[in-house]
């Protein structure tokens, strides 16, 4: 008897991939994904699209520990991680973005970067109070490192802007870089290129390559489909909590339900968007 | 240069202590007063830590305080430790307790957690009432000796604010530190501190230990200092002051409760009757709390902001976007 699809074991070549299988949510009734799965493989960048509301940042939150799926599993290199509280979950090399960036009040953008290098900080809290030379080579040795991190983002002339003073595409691009500084494995991008100008959107693309070339697997969640084709091997489109398709993104781009329920609807930005490529 | 830079209110906690010396030191009342000065200083720099950086409206500061006097009483005078020894214990008994505590309440929401601390702080002190055998009960203790060779109300004076100086040079020490900056997002933005990957009970935990070791030093130089203790010496009247010193000052800001303190201090002497301090106390907070939310540093920043923006708006472009095609 052939279980259903998520029970097939994982290819090989995959066995320290981020898996997401059968994932059921719902909302008080509605449900938001009716088993959806994902497959992301280090140093491969995986598309993920959709109409609004069909479930993309939903399933972004149960691959990160923000929502507790009400069936189905989300593994890391085979260990099962389903559930787990978002901060272990970082821990364990999956960050994030949020698709409505999260700011802190009045910190400038090496800061906010700063921040995510919080899980390779190494100081204890208490080594941090006393300030001992470790402590201090620690905090400059992570400046450098943000520095670097902005650089690769073109965004050094910015570090001592505050973030909250930037567009809204640049807090994201800042929100990119924050994550890219965690270390993760595995990065889950949630509409990183929306409001960016051609120019940023093309320093986002190099940096997105860039950070794949390294070994890190990148699930990326766009509307911009020239951006996802230019991108990405496989895209998984969604529509109302289902996988409607999977595939390479020309495959997916030809697929008549595709065309349907989703390209159609943007198909005018896709020309747009690839008129300008 | 770069310690200037790093460590700007270590730098100004020193020059104001070392301009105030001169003045306090030549007349003995005021030395005196000075010590008391400082023991507020640290317990509303602990409340600084615990509410202006972690978020937890500590309500148990006095009773981390005796906890750590308790100790200070207990290791030299019944049981003779070498001076300084005894410092060790008060802080860690009570870093220990808020640690231990923290990891509990620090889950629930603010008010919830706050109320915790309350109890706390109650339980601690009903403790200390009724435990005869270990901290004397109502009677308390009497003649703890003083710390070695420290004994002049000068050398308290001195070794008072030297512990100030250096807790403000710890507290800067964290806030430039990925721990530090930790409890900044988590204050504001829980999901955000989250997807850093900071554990948030964890780090307000660690934060409220460390404001709970720094209110058991206050309680330390206290015991040694007026060398009797009894239940009603750090009570829940001393965590509420040190409240509200903090917050008067800034809770948010590393120098804030200093100020508050200073100003507080200044403010009860000129009052003409005591009776007139808990009125006095409520006023500051109620015109804190609608003039000023983020105290006295908040409000001077502010208005230093607005001075700028004012003076620079006709010399510079204003400032929207930075400008990126400049860069
Ligand atoms: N916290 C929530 N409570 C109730 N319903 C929710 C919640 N989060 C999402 N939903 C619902 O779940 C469905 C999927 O939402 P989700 O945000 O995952 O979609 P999306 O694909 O990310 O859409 P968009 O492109 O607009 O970002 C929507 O119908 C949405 O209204
Ligand atoms: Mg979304």
């Amino acid at each position: 008897m052939t279980g259903p699809a998520f029970d097939t074991p994982v290819p090989p070549a995959a066995a320290d991939a981020l898996v997401a299988s059968g994932i059921e949510v719902a909302f008080g009734g509605i449900k938001a994904l009716a088993g959806v799965g994902a497959t992301v493989v280090p140093g491969r960048i995986v598309g993920l699209i959709g109409r609004n509301g069909s479930g993309k940042s939903t399933l972004f939150n149960c691959m990160t520990g923000f929502v507790r799926p009400g069936a189905g599993r989300v593994t890391l290199g085979g260990a099962d991680i389903t559930g787990l509280p978002a901060e272990r979950v970082v821990r364990a090399g999956i960050a994030r973005t949020f698709q409505t960036p999260r700011i802190a009040e009045g910190a400038d953008v090496r800061t906010a970067v700063l921040c995510g290098f919080f899980n390779s900080a190494k100081t204890s809290f208490m080594g941090s109070v006393a300030g001992f030379g470790a402590a201090r080579r620690e905090e400059r040795r992570l400046r450098e490192e943000a520095d670097a991190v902005l650089e690769g983002l073109g965004l050094a002339d910015l570090r001592h802007t505050e973030v909250r003073r930037l567009s809204m595409g640049l807090v994201r691009m800042v929100d990119v870089a924050r994550c890219i500084a965690s270390g993760a494995r595995f990065i889950l991008l949630d509409e990183p290129a929306a409001g960016l100008t051609q120019a940023e959107q093309e320093t986002l693309s190099r940096q997105i390559r860039d950070v794949a070339a390294r070994g890190v697997g990148i699930l990326l969640v766009e509307h911009n489909f020239a951006l996802v084709r230019s991108l990405c091997e496989t895209v998984v489109v969604l529509e109302t909590g289902r996988v409607l398709c999977e595939g390479a993104p020309e495959t997916v781009a030809r697929d008549p339900r595709v065309l349907r329920s989703y390209l159609g609807a943007v198909g005018e930005s896709d020309e747009q968007g690839e008129a300008a490529a | 240069m770069t310690f200037w830079a790093n460590h700007r209110n270590t730098l100004i906690a020193i020059a104001a202590v070392l301009i105030a010396a001169p003045f306090v030191a030549s007349r003995p009342v005021w030395l005196d007063s000075a010590v008391i000065l400082g023991v507020y200083a640290l317990l509303a720099l602990s409340v600084g830590i615990s509410y202006g950086q972690a978020g937890i409206l500590t309500m148990s500061q006095g009773a981390f305080a005796s906890v750590g006097a308790y100790a200070a009483a207990l290791c030299s005078a019944r049981w003779g430790w070498p001076p300084f020894t005894d410092l060790v214990l008060a802080m860690l008994l009570p870093a220990v307790l808020a640690y231990g505590v923290g990891r509990v309440v620090t889950r629930l929401s603010p008010l919830a957690t706050a109320l915790a601390t309350l109890a706390l702080g109650s339980v601690i002190s009903i403790y200390i009432r009724h435990a005869d055998d270990l901290t004397g009960g109502y009677v308390g203790f009497a003649g703890i000796p003083a710390i070695g060779f420290i004994d002049t109300p000068l050398e308290y004076a001195v070794l008072a604010w030297l512990l100030v100086i250096a807790v403000v040079y710890g507290y800067e020490n964290l806030m430039r530190s990925a721990h530090g900056r930790a409890l900044n997002v988590l204050q504001q933005d829980q999901a955000r501190a989250r997807a850093d990957g900071i554990d948030v009970a964890r780090s307000m935990s660690a934060a409220f230990a460390l404001s709970a070791a720094i209110a058991g030093i206050a309680g330390w130089l206290y015991a040694h200092y007026v060398s009797v203790l009894s239940p009603e010496s750090l009570d829940t009247n001393i965590s509420v002051t040190a409240l509200l010193m903090a917050v008067v000052g800034g809770a948010g800001y590393v120098l804030g409760p200093i100020i508050g303190t200073v100003l507080f201090d200044t403010l009860t002497r000129l009052l003409p009757a005591a009776e007139l301090q808990g009125l006095f106390y409520g006023l500051a907070l109620v015109v804190i709390l609608l003039v000023a939310r983020t105290g006295l540093m908040g409000l001077g920043e502010q208005l230093i902001g607005a001075a700028r923006s004012g003076l620079g708006r006709r010399a510079a472009p204003a400032a929207g976007l930075p400008a990126r095609a400049a860069s």
